[in-house]
This record gives structure tokens, C-alpha cells and sequence, in this order.
């Protein structure tokens, strides 16, 4: 039985109403509450849950920061944050109800006193508003302070829930730089809440598009047939944008786009393509096929790397027609940089279902539009009775980003007595079809986790073993003797030609985005 | 440009329409996307049904893109007159930019030919795509069973009806005719859904669910001509706590058993305002409590025991038919609850 059906059964007047676990009672504490994600995403997304009715009354948020602020002011620094980036317009007699829910916690990261102090106040709110001893620690800070604040709350016992209650812990990415820097923030973490209790957030998961990735390989039979190497040719994943490093070269430069991106998103999206059905819809059964996935892809030795992995680097170019400065060139990028603010990379996963079918990827910074979207490329029919020249396959395209949909492109007869066949593409847009907007990504995992919810989260494995795989790339790339070169496309180009030699080599091509 | 138009739009033979719906697309300019996800026919006798329905589907296509069939019907008309329209709704997408349409072709049918009107209407569906039959006047005696065999969910207001029994009755057996295919969707359960939601929040927390066992009264309060919804929401009370039905009192409240057969007493109160008011539900130790608040929010509160009530709000379902079925149209499902909950107060409607 899955958590909603236990709920319902719990509660029968539940029945029917909600098809997912409901959330529970709880105090957030955000550490980092004055940064950028909560203001832009975080209190965002809580506000409108709870303008859509859906977070618990009694949920309450505390801000955890150094600087000295009263509750007040944490409030008002939040009204204008939400009026700036909710989703929705913010209606005064809802914000003024969801606002003194909004508390402040005053304290260093390293000061444990602050942290005994904020235990002695989650106690009195739960008292006071009914949060019944559930507690949800958001980290909205860099990794570099996860391990005082992990060690404080368990110091202060707040990593442990009393019986009937629950404490959890959400971590933003980077979940580490490399496999042992992975590894160590896991021990760190696992040091004070085992992995039940924490919750890796990668917001590509949240997205409407990307779980409808197993609505559509498991909820429509015509494409389970297909869905192997017999039938598919190749998988292309483009994760492309306009925007350069835009204020974050601090991370970027000791990220890359290989970090950034393809060892978390990418590889997400990459699993919920290939993955195994599971056996039911519980988070584990998930995610238990999607690290299977991971462990799957063939790993590079050091010399395959350069043969295989395209990096490169945006040199001064145009996007929409305005000139923009090389990557090098930006506010604190290293002038002399070697980050790869794009890559394109052929990786295999040798399963029984994939063995041979290459899965193409690539992202990158400063491309000529903003798209992710994962094309199955399938073979091509056998032509024998149409002219062979216009012999196109079958391509399913899933658009995660933006104009959310599915298309496919089948071929059709033109009018005329010939037999011209040409190309024609079927199109869903979710726009289109469904008028009512879509959650944001955090608002949806943000109910999850305090619904007790994992399965848009990334567990411990999935992790190291996509490290693992990523290392290998970096490794060679920080060889000292010969290593891989770095490629310069202009920026609003797709790359470097090196990137469309990757698949040329085979007779393919990147899609036309 | 197709733009959004409240008008029936322009008049065509009944055998031309598919004809005169592509020309529309064809001679529509701008980026233009006609979309459609359910057929969706509405069956009105009402004088005026045609425009006031135009007007809706104009907005509930702004949610819910669908072709709509919009019949209106004077059966009583000697004469018989057969009148075809087509429009299309248009509204700017989500993304912006590309305006998203969906059709509408609209009958006036009168006299003996109203009889056709499963001819009609099958005749015009999207194909593929599920139909919806929202009925907007009392069901007739006798109904075309063909019509029933083809109708996905039938959408209907069970406030506006005299007779519960008998309407449910003719309901019922077009459901049995369609070997329970059909899906009921009554827009006065719908009434109720964000205050069944916001009750249900209340006994989420395990900490919560003993009240359950020590519930000893509730109460509703309900606008003139809105009992029956009233009578609902104690329904899915009922049906969902395993309570039975004890007695109906002479002043319209009614007493019920649970499960260890304490009695629970529901008061039923007419009030102006609302369709349904405040709601409250006490058990041995705590009062639950919600009351529409601010026009389209409910305050929800609980109090008693060591507890002071902390309100809160969140959103309350609007009356209008609008605001009804573009939550219905959202809501899908079985609506297996809804049976139930008839059945459990069916000798109180």
C-alpha cells in the first residue's frame, strides 16, 4: 500500500480528494534564509501552496541567517520577494494569514548556542501552532557550511524527531565536486540523519515534463514495444541556454558545465528515459531502476575521453543579436579560465535494453535559444518501396523546457500522384491543451518532502555512482600529459564543429532545435 | 485573426459543418493552435441558452480546451427548426504568443426534431476525444438511450432539482443503460469540494484521527434553496464515517449513528449569504470549524481542549456555473464518493 492509500485509510475523509501523500504539519527551518533561492524560489512556492490550499495551516517557516533582523522585517524582506517572483499575484488577506507563519532565527552557522536557542523555539511552535514535533531543515547554502550547521543540530539533537514526529533535511546541489567530495558530504550528512531523512533536491525532477516522462513511457502501451535497442537508433538530451555565467562565475569557474549540469539534471532525465519500469510507484521501487540506469553507463578510460566528450568554451559572439563577451572575459572569470561552459558527450549504458545505443548529450551556456528537450531518435523503416533519398526516421521529442510538450514525427504522403514523402510533426503542448499552469518544480517537491515523499529525490547512490561516471571525464580533463582539448564556439553558435563531428562519425546529427 | 467573440457566430447548414470549421482554420491568420481535449455538449430548454452558454464556454475554454456543442432546445415548439452556428474561442496561450482556440458549433432545435438530437450531436464530436453532456434542465421521463451510449460523464446541478428522488432515479437508470460507463458529475457536490478538502485537512495528522470515534454533533448552515447541498456534505459525512441514518427531526435536523452507535446530532440552519456557511463539527474535546471569509476564501480553525484556534484560510469553490465546472472539468475520476454519500442520506433529499 503507498503512503496516500495508507493516509486515506487513516483518514477516510481523504478519500478521493487527494491522489498524492498528504503533507504533514511541520516547522521549515531555511538555513540561508536571506539568499537568493529563498527569495526567488523557496517562499515563492510556499506562499502559493498555501494560496492553493494545499500546505498544512499550521506549516511554519524559519528564516536561519547571520544577519540581525526581527520577525518583522524577515516578513516584509519576503512580502516583496513574493510579490516579485510568486507565480501568482499575492492577495493581501492571504499573504497577511500565511506571513505570521514567517519567523526569523538570528545566528551563526558556527554558533551552537543559536542552534540550542532555535530548538527551544521550534518547541514553543509547536505548542503554540500545532507543528506536532515534524521538522524540515532546508539547506539554502553552500555545501562549505552544511557540515557546522549538520553537526550543531545534532548536537542540539534536533537531527533526531520524537516518537510520532519527523525530521528531515533538504540539500541543494552540488551534492559535492567529484566522487570522494560526494562521498565525504554524504558521510557528513549521514553523520547526522540517515538517508530516510534526507532529501537530495534536483529541481529538473520537479518539473511537470520530466515525471511525465513515466506517464508516457508506462502509461501508453504503443511505446513499450519500441522502446529498445531493436527498434531505437539513438537518444539525443539538449540541455541548451542564452544566459552566460550571470553573477555566478564564483561557482561556474570551479563547477563547469560537466558539474553543473550533466552529473545531476542530465543524468536524471537520461534515467527516467531508460530506466525499467518499477514495480510500483513508491520512491525506492524508482529510484532502485534509475541508479540501475547509472550503474549501467560504460565508464571512459582516460584516452576514450577525448574521442568520446566535447568540451569547449564560449568565445565572444551575439545572442539575439547583441554582442556578448567572451566567457573569459566576464566579471571574476579567470582570464586565462579552462571552465567548459559547454559539452557534448556520446556515453552507452550496457544494459540489455540500451547495449549499443549511443545517448547523445549536450549543454551549454550562451546557445542561440533556451531548450531542454530529450529526442529517441528511432531506426528507419526499410525503404524498399518508397525513393530511398527521403528515407527520415521517426523522432519522439520530450520538451522539458519551455513550451512543455511531446511531438513526433512521422512521414506522410504529400498531395500529389507522386509518392513524395516528406516529414510532419504531431505536437502536444501542455499550454495548449491544459490552460491551468503548472506548479513551479519547488512547490511540488517542497509538498513531497513534507509529505514524506522521496521519489523526486535523489538518493546516495545515485549519486556517487553519477560521480563516478563523471570523474572519469574530469580526470582526464586535469591530466597533466595530454589532456582532452578545450574547443571555443562563438557564443550564440551550437558549439564547436567538434561537437557535431561526435555524431557525423556515425552518419547522425544533432537535431534541429 | 480568430479573435474571442461572444456571438454564435456565423450561420451555417447543419451539412456544411464540418466544411465551414475547416474553413475557419484555413482563413484564420496569426500564429493560431485550434486545441481540444473533450468534446463537451451543453442541453438547455431555457430561453436564452444559447448566448448566456456562448458566454461560458467562452471562458470555461480558457481552462479546458474542448469542442463545445451548445443545443438549445424548445421541445414544445410545433414547428420544426433546425438552426446551426459556428465559433471558435481564442485565447492567448500560456507561453503567450500563440493564441489557442477551440470550437464551438451551436444548435437551436425546435419542435418534434429535438428527438434527433443524438444524431446531432454524435454526428459533430471530435473524434477520439471523450463527450460530456452537461444537462441543464430537469431530465425528461424517457430519454434517448442511444444518446447515453455514447456520453462519457454526465454533468448535471442537482440544487436546481424538485424532486431528488425521481431526477436521481432517471439519472441512475441511464447509468445502468450504460452498464455504469457513464460517470455522474453533480455540480452541487462540486459545491461542496474545498470544504470537503478543508474538513479533511483537519484529521490528517495521526494525532487527529481519534476525534473521529468522538464526534458528537455538527452543524451546517445553508443559504435559502441550498438545503440539498447541506444534505450532501452531511452525506459524505456519513458515508465516508460509516455514521447511519437515526431520525429526521421536524425542523429539518437529523440525528445519525456511528459505528459504536453514539449518536452524533446534525443541525441543519438556513442562513442568507453562502451556499453553505459556517460548518462546524465538535467532537468530546475539540471544535472544527470553517466559515467563508474575504468572498472566495474559507476560514478553517480548530479550538478546544489545551488548543487555541489559529485560523487559517484557503481557497473556497465560487458559486457561479463558471467557477463550478471549471473546477468539475479539473477534477475527473470516478466520483465513486459521490454515490455514496447519495445513498447514505437519500431519504433526506
Amino acid at each position: 500500500m503507498n503512503r496516500a492509500a495508507e493516509q486515506t485509510e487513516a483518514n477516510p475523509l481523504r478519500e478521493g480528494l487527494s491522489t498524492r501523500a498528504v503533507p504533514q504539519p511541520c516547522s521549515i527551518v531555511i538555513f540561508g534564509a536571506t539568499g537568493d533561492l529563498t527569495h526567488r524560489k523557496l517562499l515563492p512556492a510556499l506562499y502559493n501552496l498555501a494560496a492553493d490550499g494545499e500546505l498544512p495551516p499550521t506549516v511554519t517557516v524559519i528564516g536561519f541567517a547571520r544577519r540581525p533582523k526581527s520577525d518583522d522585517d524577515f516578513r516584509k524582506e519576503m512580502e516583496d520577494a513574493v510579490k516579485k517572483f510568486s507565480r501568482q499575484t499575492v492577495r493581501d488577506e492571504i499573504w497577511k494569514n500565511f506571513s505570521q507563519s514567517l519567523f526569523y532565527h538570528q545566528s551563526d552557522f558556527s554558533d551552537e548556542s543559536g542552534f540550542k536557542t532555535l530548538a527551544e523555539r521550534l518547541d514553543t511552535i509547536d505548542k503554540e501552532r500545532g507543528t506536532r514535533g515534524n521538522r524540515l531543515f532546508y539547506f539554502a547554502v553552500g555545501p562549505d557550511q552544511f557540515e557546522p550547521i549538520l553537526k550543531h543540530l545534532k548536537t542540539v539533537g534536533l537531527n533526531k524527531a520524537r516518537e510520532g514526529s519527523w525530521a528531515r533535511v533538504i540539500i541543494e546541489k552540488p551534492f559535492g565536486t567529484d566522487l570522494p567530495s560526494a562521498r565525504e558530504l554524504n558521510r557528513v550528512v549521514s553523520n547526522s540523519f540517515s538517508e530516510e531523512q534526507t532529501y537530495r533536491i534536483d529541481h529538473f525532477l520537479g518539473k511537470e515534463t520530466a515525471q511525465n516522462i513515466l506517464v508516457l513511457r508506462f502509461a501508453n502501451a504503443i511505446f513499450a514495444p519500441l522502446w529498445n535497442r531493436r527498434y531505437i537508433d539513438h537518444i539525443q538530451i539538449t540541455a541548451a541556454e542564452t544566459l552566460g555565467v550571470e553573477g555566478r562565475a564564483g561557482y561556474y569557474e570551479t563547477a563547469g558545465a560537466l558539474r553543473d549540469m550533466v552529473q545531476n539534471h542530465l543524468l536524471q532525465l537520461l534515467c527516467l528515459v531508460a530506466m525499467e519500469a518499477p514495480t510500483d510507484l513508491s520512491a525506492d521501487s524508482i529510484r532502485d531502476e534509475k541508479v540501475k540506469v547509472v550503474r549501467s553507463l560504460r565508464h571512459f578510460i582516460a584516452d576514450q575521453v577525448a574521442a568520446n566528450v566535447v568540451r569547449a568554451q564560449y568565445a565572444e559572439g551575439a545572442i539575439n543579436g547583441q554582442p556578448v563577451p567572451a566567457y573569459r572575459k566576464e566579471e571574476r572569470v579567470d582570464p586565462k579560465s579552462m571552465t567548459d561552459t559547454f559539452v557534448a558527450l556520446q556515453l552507452n549504458i550496457d544494459n540489455w535494453r540500451f547495449w549499443n545505443v549511443p545517448i547523445y548529450m549536450r549543454v551549454g551556456k550562451r546557445l542561440p535559444k533556451s531548450a531542454t528537450e530529450i529526442s529517441v531518435h528511432f531506426k528507419k523503416a526499410p525503404m524498399v518501396l518508397f525513393n530511398k533519398e527521403t528515407n527520415e526516421a521517426n523522432v519522439l521529442v520530450i520538451r522539458i523546457q519551455p513550451d512543455e510538450g511531446i511531438s513526433l514525427r512521422i512521414q506522410a504522403k504529400m498531395p500529389g500522384t507522386s509518392f513524395r514523402i516528406e516529414p510532419v510533426k504531431m505536437d502536444f503542448h501542455y499550454g495548449t491543451s491544459f490552460g491551468k499552469a503548472s506548479p513551479e518544480a519547488y512547490e511540488r517537491l517542497l509538498l513531497d518532502a513534507m509529505s514524506g515523499d522521496a521519489t523526486l529525490f535523489a538518493r546516495r547512490d545515485e549519486v556517487e555512482e553519477a560521480w563516478a561516471f563523471i570523474d572519469a571525464i574530469e580526470n582526464a580533463w586535469s591530466a597533466k600529459k595530454n589532456p582532452p582539448e578545450l574547443y571555443f564556439y562563438p557564443a550564440g553558435s551550437w558549439g564547436p564543429d567538434e561537437a557535431d563531428e561526435l555524431l557525423a562519425r556515425d552518419g547522425r546529427a544533432w537535431r534541429r532545435l | 485573426m480568430l479573435m474571442e467573440s461572444y456571438s454564435l457566430g456565423e450561420a451555417v447548414e447543419l451539412s456544411a459543418i464540418g466544411r465551414k470549421l475547416k474553413k475557419l482554420w484555413q482563413e484564420g491568420e496569426g500564429a493560431m493552435a485550434r486545441a481540444s481535449l473533450i468534446n463537451l455538449a451543453l442541453y438547455s430548454e431555457k430561453p436564452g441558452s444559447l448566448k448566456r452558454n456562448t458566454q461560458l464556454i467562452a471562458k470555461i475554454t480558457e481552462d479546458h480546451a474542448c469542442r463545445a456543442l451548445v443545443i438549445g432546445a424548445n421541445p414544445s415548439s410545433k414547428e420544426n427548426r433546425v438552426e446551426a452556428w459556428i465559433n471558435a474561442h481564442c485565447h492567448l496561450g500560456r507561453s503567450g504568443g500563440k493564441q489557442v482556440c477551440s470550437e464551438q458549433i451551436s444548435f437551436l432545435l425546435e419542435g418534434p426534431c429535438v428527438k434527433f438530437l443524438p444524431s446531432i450531436v454524435f454526428s459533430h464530436l471530435d473524434s477520439d476525444l471523450p463527450l460530456y453532456l452537461w444537462w441543464q434542465d430537469e431530465f425528461p421521463k424517457t430519454m434517448d438511450p442511444q444518446l447515453w451510449a455514447w456520453v462519457d460523464r454526465v454533468i448535471f446541478d442537482s440544487q436546481t432539482w424538485k424532486k431528488f428522488s425521481e431526477q436521481m432515479g432517471r439519472v441512475e437508470t441511464a447509468q445502468r443503460e450504460a452498464k455504469q460507463r457513464i460517470v455522474l458529475c453533480d455540480l452541487n457536490w462540486t459545491r461542496i469540494d474545498k470544504i470537503r478538502y478543508a474538513l479533511a485537512q483537519f484529521f490528517d495528522h495521526p494525532a487527529s484521527h481519534h476525534h473521529f470515534s468522538k464526534m458528537q454533533s455538527a452543524s451546517v448552515d445553508f443559504a435559502p434553496g441550498f438545503k440539498s447541498t447541506a444534505i450532501l456534505l452531511i452525506g459524505w459525512l456519513a458515508a465516508q464515517l460509516k455514521w447511519k441514518t437515526n431520525q429526521q427531526t421536524m425542523n429539518g435536523s437529523c440525528r445519525f449513528l456511528d459505528a459504536n452507535n453514539r449518536k452524533i446530532d446534525i443541525e441543519l440552519r438556513e442562513r442568507p449569504g453562502h451556499p453553505i456557511g459556517e460548518v462546524a463539527i465538535e467532537s468530546s474535546e475539540i471544535e472544527f470549524r470553517i466559515a467563508p471569509a474575504c468572498g472566495d476564501l474559507l476560514e478553517v480553525s480548530r479550538s478546544g481542549g489545551n488548543e487555541t484556534a489559529k485560523p487559517q484560510m484557503m481557497p473556497a469553490q465560487g458559486n457561479d456555473p463558471l467557477d463550478l465546472m471549471t473546477q468539475e472539468l479539473l477534477r475527473g475520476g470516478p466520483h465513486n464518493i459521490y454515490l455514496r454519500a447519495v445513498n447514505s442520506v437519500r431519504s433526506l433529499l
